[in-house]
């Protein structure tokens, strides 16, 4: 006997057939438990402060989560809540190079809804080798390239049609911002992936300057300079102001509300919570802590760079003052938790120094400056020191050559630096300097050096 | 509550009342006009035998094509059921006119641009089309078993036809079938308008007397955010260009698979639709519509959140 279908019967099957898979996939569901995925790369390779984010199939405790996630080896670092899915592990210090990490979730109640990871996850990594990033000397090719450490040739990052200006690049490696000056004769920023795969514009500036950008070290802010635009075309640039550009939520806006209150070189705290700038027109260094709303301010005059110790409570930075013999540069360092400032070198030289470069390591006692050994000779050399002591060694005084830039990996154990010859044509070269090594090594020629780590 | 606090707090209802189907109703009109506009020239410019001859008679071809032909009509879920009324009346199979009618608020062009400008061509787009198709194919297929249109279309589906053979003159001319076809569209806009005009009212009165917020908080975990995501897609009633921009927000509180469950169920079955769907089909036959593809989403995003999450 033939049965003939109905659009009852099919209709009420197929409902049928789907509230009974409904049932088995929430039956599946509720026996498999909670789930969880990560953001760590398929290789196991990642940045030495990868932010690394857990997220869960349900909402969970963030406290029950707190209470069942190890690292081994321990790593100093914080869990945070991004959303009721969502943790991170933010480290504060770098994972180590050439260690194995095991994260691990122990199987526990997890979820606000009562249910449970059912086995314990593991994810095992290590950190990838560091790159060294630097910009081409060649005046009519000014792109960015990368070098590894294996020595590997270098490779072009950008193309040779972008004219970068200058670039910073993210705590976390993954990332570069550089400056390109645009059609309206601003300064716009871009943004270029690790591998260079991405090129993209990140701010359009207009006719504006967008200059001197610092990413903040957990990589979710850039700070940079701002001029406006002259009244009409030719006349000069308005003075610079901070501004900040917030990555996650993509706001733009000055620090400071007061138009009076200028600012350039911006630089960030460790910690992101702290950002110092040169206020040139007051002759002064502010630095406003974004977390508590505070203003710290240092009489400084040389808009020099600014350098965090690694806990984000003290700033080294230099001054000039005016000696019976004559002016005379000096460091000094502020304490922000005393809110004062004071001379740490320089204070009884004989000669002007003209100390400039700085840069302190994420290892409190090794600092390294710049400066000029006699005032008939402008070549700088770099000096290791500590900053607590004032005892360090000489890492890089050929003669004829001038060093500066230098800029420490995140371990505090390997510095890069710029050095040119101070006769004959300009050629600047990247060099690196490691613990253990007697002499630094010349790597490439290039310009403003920058770990991606 | 004083009397005084109650009054203010009525007030207060009632202001974010009309804000809200004002939304609702300003958004939905152009796609219900644009759609009765089809409606009038599909009415004036096809015949019976070309439809016969682009639409195969056969029940899998004939939902597939006609969850395709969405891509071509850029109508929400508002100016659909006009036009779907009119393919109807124009011999259109059941199987293709139902799976038309529930793959074209997603299908058509503004639908997927909107939706690649807020979640970008990746996966969202992806399985936002995929299920869509999925799902209105099958229910067309569904259908497709009934072969009496009588039993699944209202009887009142002869359209008021009065100003067609008016002037058999003036018809033949283009002019002439550019003016019938605009009489039809006002005709179907108004008749029609009424029940958006009362879905509207009865989304916002839902809206304003439910709260959101409220529906969000017991939202969390895999099955309940389901059920509360395709509940707002029903009580939101927003018109399927614009549902991205919103569902982008839920993003973050809601998994993957609720805010991918609310993109496919919105546009398919709402408050405003539902009472269109009354005018064309019988209540039997809506409710088919209805259940099956809320069936269909809840358990795609059942997938989602449990085997994907």
């Amino acid at each position: 006997m033939k049965t003939r279908l109905t659009l009852d019967t099919v209709a009420g099957s197929v409902l049928v057939l789907t509230a009974v898979l409904v049932g088995l996939v929430i039956l599946y569901g509720v026996m498999a438990g909670i789930r969880i995925s990560t953001n760590l790369p398929q290789d196991g390779l990642i940045s030495p402060l990868q932010t690394i984010t857990l997220t869960f199939s349900e909402p969970v405790h963030f406290e029950a989560v707190a209470s069942v996630v190890s690292m081994d080896p321990v790593v100093d670092g914080y869990l945070e809540l991004v959303d009721e899915r969502t943790v991170q592990f933010i480290p504060i210090k770098p994972f180590d190079l050439d260690t194995s990490y095991k994260l691990t979730i122990s199987p526990d109640v997890l979820a606000l809804n009562g249910h449970a990871l059912k086995k314990a996850h593991t994810w095992e990594f290590k950190v990838r080798d560091p790159l060294i990033v630097y910009l081409s000397p060649n005046v009519k090719d000014s792109s960015i390239w990368a070098l590894d450490l294996n020595g590997s040739p270098s490779r072009r990052l950008t193309s040779a049609d972008i004219k970068i200006i200058a670039f910073d690049a993210s705590p976390d490696g993954e990332f570069i911002v550089f400056t390109v000056i645009n059609e309206q004769g601003g300064v716009d920023l871009w943004k270029v992936t690790r591998d260079g795969s991405d090129v993209s514009i990140l701010l359009d500036c207009g006719p504006e300057r967008c200059t001197r950008t610092a990413i903040s070290p957990n990589g979710k802010m850039i700070a940079y300079s701002r001029e406006a635009a002259g009244i009409s075309p030719g006349l000069p640039f308005g003075s610079p102001r901070i501004w900040v550009l917030n990555l996650q939520n993509g706001t733009n806006s000055p620090v400071y509300e007061d138009e009076q209150i200028i600012g350039y070189g911006p630089s960030w705290s460790p910690d992101s919570n702290k950002l110092a700038s040169f206020d040139g027109l007051a002759d002064q260094i502010r630095v406003l802590d974004l977390k508590e709303n505070k203003q710290y301010i240092f009489p400084s005059n040389t808009g020099g760079p600014i350098t965090w110790s690694p806990d984000s409570t003290k700033i080294l930075f230099t001054n000039v003052v005016q000696m019976e013999d004559g002016l005379r540069t000096q460091v000094y360092i502020a304490d922000l938790l005393l809110n004062k400032s004071q001379t740490l070198l320089g204070e009884n030289d004989d000669l002007d120094h003209a100390y400039y470069s700085l840069a302190w390591s994420s290892v409190e006692e090794r600092a390294v400056l710049g400066f000029r050994i006699s005032e008939e000779q402008p070549m700088q050399i770099l000096w290791l020191f500590d900053p607590a002591l004032l005892e360090g060694i000489v890492i890089a005084n050929q003669e004829e050559y001038s060093y500066n830039s230098p800029q420490w990996d995140p371990w505090g154990n390997s510095l890069i630096f710029q050095r040119f010859k101070l006769s004959g044509a300009f050629n600047p070269e990247i060099g690196l300097w490691r613990q253990g090594l007697n002499e630094p090594v010349i790597l490439a020629p290039g310009l403003m050096p920058h770990w991606l780590p | 509550m004083t009397p005084a606090g109650f009054f203010t707090w009525l007030w207060d209802r009632l202001n974010v009342f009309a804000t809200v189907f004002l939304g609702i109703f300003v958004e939905a009109v152009p796609y219900l006009l644009l759609g009765t506009l089809a409606s009038g020239l599909v009415e004036v410019f096809l015949d019976r035998d070309q439809m016969s001859r682009w639409i195969s008679g056969r029940p899998i071809a004939a939902a597939v094509s006609g969850a395709f032909m969405g891509m071509i009509f850029p109508v929400c879920e508002c100016g659909v059921v006009p036009l779907t009324r009119r393919l109807f009346h124009k011999g259109l199979p059941l199987s293709a006119g139902i799976s038309f009618l529930l793959a074209a608020p997603v299908l058509n062009p503004i639908v997927i641009l909107s939706t690649a400008a807020a979640f970008g061509w990746g996966q969202m787009l992806f399985w936002r089309i995929g299920l869509s198709l999925l799902i209105a194919i099958v229910t067309g297929l569904i259908f497709s078993v009934e072969k009496e249109a009588g039993n699944v279309l209202r009887p009142s589906l002869t359209l008021s036809n009065e100003h067609i053979h008016a002037n058999p003159e003036s018809e033949n001319s283009f002019p002439g079938k550019i003016r019938e076809a605009l009489l039809i569209t006002a005709d179907e806009f108004f008749e029609m308008g009424r029940y958006l005009v009362f879905g509207s009212v009865l989304a916002a009165a839902l809206q304003t007397f439910i709260s959101q917020s409220a529906l969000l908080t017991i939202g969390s975990g895999p099955v309940l955010s389901v059920l509360v995501m395709l509940g707002l897609a029903v009580l939101l009633s927003i018109c399927s260009t614009v549902d991205a921009f919103v569902a982008l927000g839920f993003v973050g509180t809601f998994s993957f698979g609720s805010v991918l469950s609310f993109l496919v169920f919105g546009p398919m079955v709402d408050i405003k639709s539902v009472l269109m769907y009354l005018q064309v089909f019988k209540r039997r036959s809506v409710f088919y519509i209805v259940a099956i593809p809320f069936m269909m989403s809840l358990l795609s995003g059942l997938v989602f959140n449990y085997l994907f999450p």
